[in-house]
């Protein structure tokens, strides 16, 4: 669920960017289907994280009316406080001394 | 891009793909799903490997399928929720729809658990569908019966169709452990029997082949914990069962409680022993006798062996043994069926089926008046909740979701429903067997009506059944109603149309249903009616019945005749007692005993002809009021060891010598024949049915054939039952040691015993089913006359407001409610006379046509449903017009 808010950050996207944008950010690691993305999405806009945006923003591009979607401030605020609760995880780990293992 | 006529294969497959998902979310998401998989195919075919493409369908495939069940049950969730609240709101409602169901689901779940504790739960033993009952049918009872142990040996010997065979019987023992001698049943089974089953031990051993012959018992788990209160140094300990002494070599496992269903057995001892048990002098035998059809039989198939093969091996080997043994086996044939369609006796026919069947029909019909009820319950509910619905469509939502919604209520309701009845149908079947063992038969009884998984099963088959019926109507009125006619009607809407002509309907159907019910049980009500006032051929009034067992080893013949006189004496002495006599086995009694008669000359390898044969005091006739028809009743002549008489009934005489003079003839008893003169004729009785067509009978002196048990009966000027404890200390005084037993009136014996009890359980079950459907139905008209004169408050506040009389009103309501009653009890007749017609079987001594029964119980029904709808009536009637108009 972060993933995809994360995705949204910098701007709205439809389905398929978000899934792209997360495999590019995450080195494929994380690969989401179409059935778990939408999944998210709907429980996204359920909860008012995220609604459907109704600017096109490149005509051009968009070859078959895609639904866009953006996060909305509750969105953000959430993203937010899930980014500073796991910062405050890495920093109590760090406290301890406890190093992350790079490959 | 123009869209291609016809979409790639690939897209087709990924639209078939998301059917898996829930509808809503399919229209939500769907198109964009199939735009996202566009590209990643795109991309994926881009890359150019076949295995980049292969790899996108197995992760499409495994990530619709992961996605699909969690989004069907956030659905269902949320279904649910809204259910649970929405139903949480209207109190009144939910609980009366929760009661009905309850009420209709018990009822067909306690059914279940009787027809489950007969013919479907497995005996608990090893592979218990191999076991099959093998019993015999032959021209001489009407219903199939037991097999001699000769004749069980030499069908064991199909040994490549069957891995084994058993035989048992039940007998009534008296068992003393110190103390006084206490009754109890004991199963007397082949040492074969426990090894057969795979029955085991608890502690100890049980029965092993090697106890042929051997006095030792094994105890029922039940017995040791109530009488030994579960010592576990019981086994090597010595108990006497009738003055035999037995070692108690074991307790056998809790879950195996004999092979009889419905006899609450003690103990179990090897066949062999029986004889001894019986106190057959040295040299006698029953057990061994090939005329004796006492013992029940239960093979196990080999593995792969079919029960049609077992059957024609059987056929095969039966005419053999009846080419062998033409005088015992001539006319034999065998009845073969698995095991559990032998219940709850082997001898019981098919008559335990149908009865089955019919109850199990009665049960399917209350369920159907409870959907129905249900169904108008959730019916009235929509229509208040038009709006509401209406509303919810307007704004988006869909009607296979609205429909989804009214079903997922309907759903909730049943399966709270269903989990009450669970609760209830546990206490139903402990009040079941407790009723069971408290019932006073012959025997002590035991059924186990525990609730097994099938039970469970099937009463969440049948909540869910009343669940998906309910809610057909409502969502068939979701489904038809027109958004906007009810957003206009703004509930303003009278009857004739949408919910009322459908709600009418289920009413209709729901009054019809629940009178077929009624004359269901009119019937055997009046069935039962009818048995008690047969003519059984002998006194039952004013009669008080006293058995004792003489069947220690310290009577003998002589000493058992004089025990039999002086007791007779004694009691017939008694202040307020007429007269008494002796009968060595009661009608419709189970020790009722059958003797083979051959006329005198004949010799003994030709076949006779079998009657039942009773051994009476010669006070018998005149105390049970049995007519002479000709010659002589038993008196003092016929001592010990004068000529052999007996006396015969009609039906007896008339097969033997047709239209002649029976008095003076001869005829030889049993195997080696003793010959008896016959010098009396008496008229025919009753003796093992109610029904039964005339039956043979042969009458002998006591003293001529002294039983080991016997009844007296007494003849009392009042209550007879005022008589039993000077009877009980009469007898006392004569022997203290002489076990006495079922003290009961006659009438009592006849209600509880074999003659009147199934008539009796028969006539309470389908009497509480038509009380149900009774109250059902009236449930129902008085909620659908009641909604509907709510609805037409305002126009009857107009019509009162322009001057129509409190009369008219309340009779426009009646007619509308008794036109409902009157149109299903109508229907209602028509069903049940096909209904009955095919039950007729059932009905002994009443037409399935019976006009009472149909008129009464329709007038019943018509007149509660009138009173259902006269309550709504005057509530409407009284109303003030003012507030009526202002209704809405």
């Amino acid at each position: 669920m972060l993933h995809a808010l994360l995705s949204l950050a910098d701007g709205e996207k439809h389905g398929y960017a978000i899934i792209k944008e997360i495999a590019r950010r995450t080195n494929d690691e994380v690969r989401l289907g179409a059935g778990t993305l939408y999944a998210l999405v709907k429980r996204a806009l359920g909860d008012g994280l995220i609604v459907e945006s109704d600017d096109r923003p490149d005509p051009s591009l968009d070859d078959e009316r895609r639904r866009y979607y953006r996060l909305t401030a509750l969105g953000r605020t959430v993203a937010e406080a899930e980014i500073a609760r796991l910062e405050a995880i890495v920093g109590m780990a760090r406290a301890k001394n406890l190093r992350t293992r790079r490959a | 891009m123009a869209t291609p006529p016809r979409p790639p294969i690939a897209t087709r497959i990924f639209r078939a793909l998301l059917r898996l998902l829930p509808v809503d979310f399919r229209i939500e998401h769907g198109r964009e799903m199939e735009q996202v998989f566009r590209s990643q195919r795109r991309d994926a075919g881009n890359e150019g490997t076949i295995r980049a493409v292969a790899g996108l369908w197995l992760e499409t495939v495994r990530d619709l399928l992961t996605t699909a069940p969690l989004q069907h049950a956030a659905m269902l969730r949320q279904d649910a929720g809204y259910a649970l609240r929405s139903l949480r709101r209207t109190p009144v409602f939910t609980t009366a729809a929760l009661l009905t169901l309850a009420i209709g689901i018990s009822a067909s779940a306690g059914i279940f658990t009787i027809i489950n504790a007969f013919l479907f739960r497995p005996l608990p033993v090893d592979r218990p569908d191999e076991l099959v009952s093998i019993a015999t049918l032959d021209d001489h009872i009407e219903l199939p019966h037991g097999l001699s142990l000769p004749d069980l040996k030499d069908y064991a010997e199909l040994t490549d169709v069957f891995a084994g065979m058993l035989g048992y019987t039940q007998r009534g023992a008296w068992m003393n452990a110190g103390g006084s001698p206490e009754r109890i049943v004991i199963e007397a089974v082949t040492e074969n029997t426990f090894l057969l089953l795979g029955a085991r031990p608890l502690i100890g051993r049980v029965l092993a082949p090697a106890d042929l012959r051997t006095p030792v018992a094994v105890l029922a788990h039940d017995y040791w914990q109530a009488r030994f209160a579960g010592d576990s140094t019981i086994v090597g300990r010595t108990i006497r069962l009738n003055e035999e002494t037995f070692t108690i070599v074991g307790v056998v496992e809790p879950r195996f409680k004999g092979l009889d269903s419905l006899i609450r057995i003690s103990a179990f001892v090897p066949l062999s022993m029986l004889d001894r048990l019986n106190a057959m002098p040295a040299g006698e035998t029953i057990i061994e006798a090939r005329d004796r059809h006492a013992l029940n039989v239960v093979g196990r198939l080999r593995p792969g062996v079919t029960i049609e093969s077992a059957r024609s091996a059987l056929r095969v080997k039966s005419q053999i043994l009846a080419s062998l043994y033409p005088a015992t086996n001539r006319n034999v044939s065998l009845l073969v069926v698995p095991e559990t369609h032998a219940r709850p006796v082997p001898q019981n026919g098919p008559m335990f089926h149908v009865g089955a069947a019919a109850l199990a029909m009665l049960a399917g019909l209350l369920l159907l008046i409870t959907s129905a009820n249900v169904a108008n319950m959730l019916l009235a509910r929509a229509a208040s909740r038009g709006r509401e619905m209406a509303l919810r469509a307007a704004l988006g939502a869909r009607r296979g979701r609205v429909v989804r919604q009214l079903v997922t209520e309907s759903l909730v309701l049943s399966i709270i429903g269903g989990v009450t009845a669970a609760l209830l149908s546990m206490f139903l079947a402990a009040a079941m067997e407790r009723g069971i063992a408290a019932l006073s038969f012959e025997v002590p009884l035991q059924v186990n009506f525990a609730i097994d998984w099938r039970v469970l099963a099937a009463i969440f088959a049948v909540a869910a059944a009343a669940g998906v019926v309910s809610s057909l109507a409502p969502a068939l009125y979701a489904r038809r109603a027109d958004v906007n006619a009810v957003l206009k009607a703004a509930g303003r809407t009278s009857s004739g149309t949408g919910p009322g002509r459908l709600r009418g309907m289920l009413v209709v159907a729901q009054v019809a249903v629940s009178l077929v019910l009624l004359i269901v049980g009119g019937l055997f009500v009046k069935t039962l009616d009818r048995a008690r006032t047969v003519d059984l051929g002998f006194r039952s009034a004013g009669v008080l019945l006293a058995s004792v067992d003489l069947s220690r080893s310290t009577y003998s013949t002589a000493t058992r005749a004089d025990y039999y006189r002086a007791a007779r004496d004694r009691a017939a002495a008694l202040p307020g007692v007429r007269t008494a006599a002796w009968i060595s086995a009661l009608s419709f009694g189970s020790s009722l005993d059958s003797v083979e008669l051959r006329p005198a000359g004949t010799s003994a390898d030709e076949a006779g002809r079998q009657s039942f044969s009773v051994s009476v005091s010669p006070e018998y006739f005149a105390a049970a009021a049995v007519p002479l028809v000709s010659g002589r009743m038993f008196d003092e002549r016929d001592a010990a060891d004068s000529p052999s008489v007996i006396v015969v009934n009609q039906t007896l005489a008339e097969l033997l010598w047709p239209g002649k003079n029976p008095l003076g003839r001869r005829l030889l008893l049993g195997a080696p024949g003793t010959p008896a003169e016959v010098v009396g004729v008496v008229r025919n009785g009753k003796y093992v049915f109610l029904w039964e067509a005339p039956r043979a009978m042969l009458f002998r002196p006591l003293t001529q054939d002294t039983p080991r048990s016997a009844s007296l009966e007494i003849v009392t000027a009042g209550d007879p039952t005022a008589m039993a404890g000077t009877l009980r200390m009469a007898l006392g005084a004569i022997d203290p040691g002489v076990p006495v037993y079922g003290i009961q009136s006659m009438d009592q014996y006849l209600e509880n015993g074999s003659a009147l009890l199934l008539f009796r359980i028969g006539a309470l079950f389908t009497g509480v089913f038509g009380a149900l459907g009774l109250i059902m139905a009236s449930i129902g008209l008085y909620g659908v006359v009641a909604y509907d004169t709510t609805r037409r408050t305002h126009e009857i506040g107009v019509r009162m407001a322009l001057g129509a009389l409190r009369a008219t009103i309340i009779r426009d309501v009646l007619i509308r409610g008794g036109r409902l009653a009157a149109s299903g009890a109508m229907l209602g007749m028509m069903l049940a006379a096909g209904l009955t017609w095919l039950l007729r079987a059932m009905f002994l001594g009443v037409s399935p046509f019976d006009g009472s029964i149909y008129l009464g119980t329709a007038v019943l029904l018509i007149g509660v449903c009138l009173l259902a709808s006269f309550v709504p009536a005057r509530k409407a009637a009284t109303s003030d017009p003012v507030t009526a108009l202002r209704a809405d």
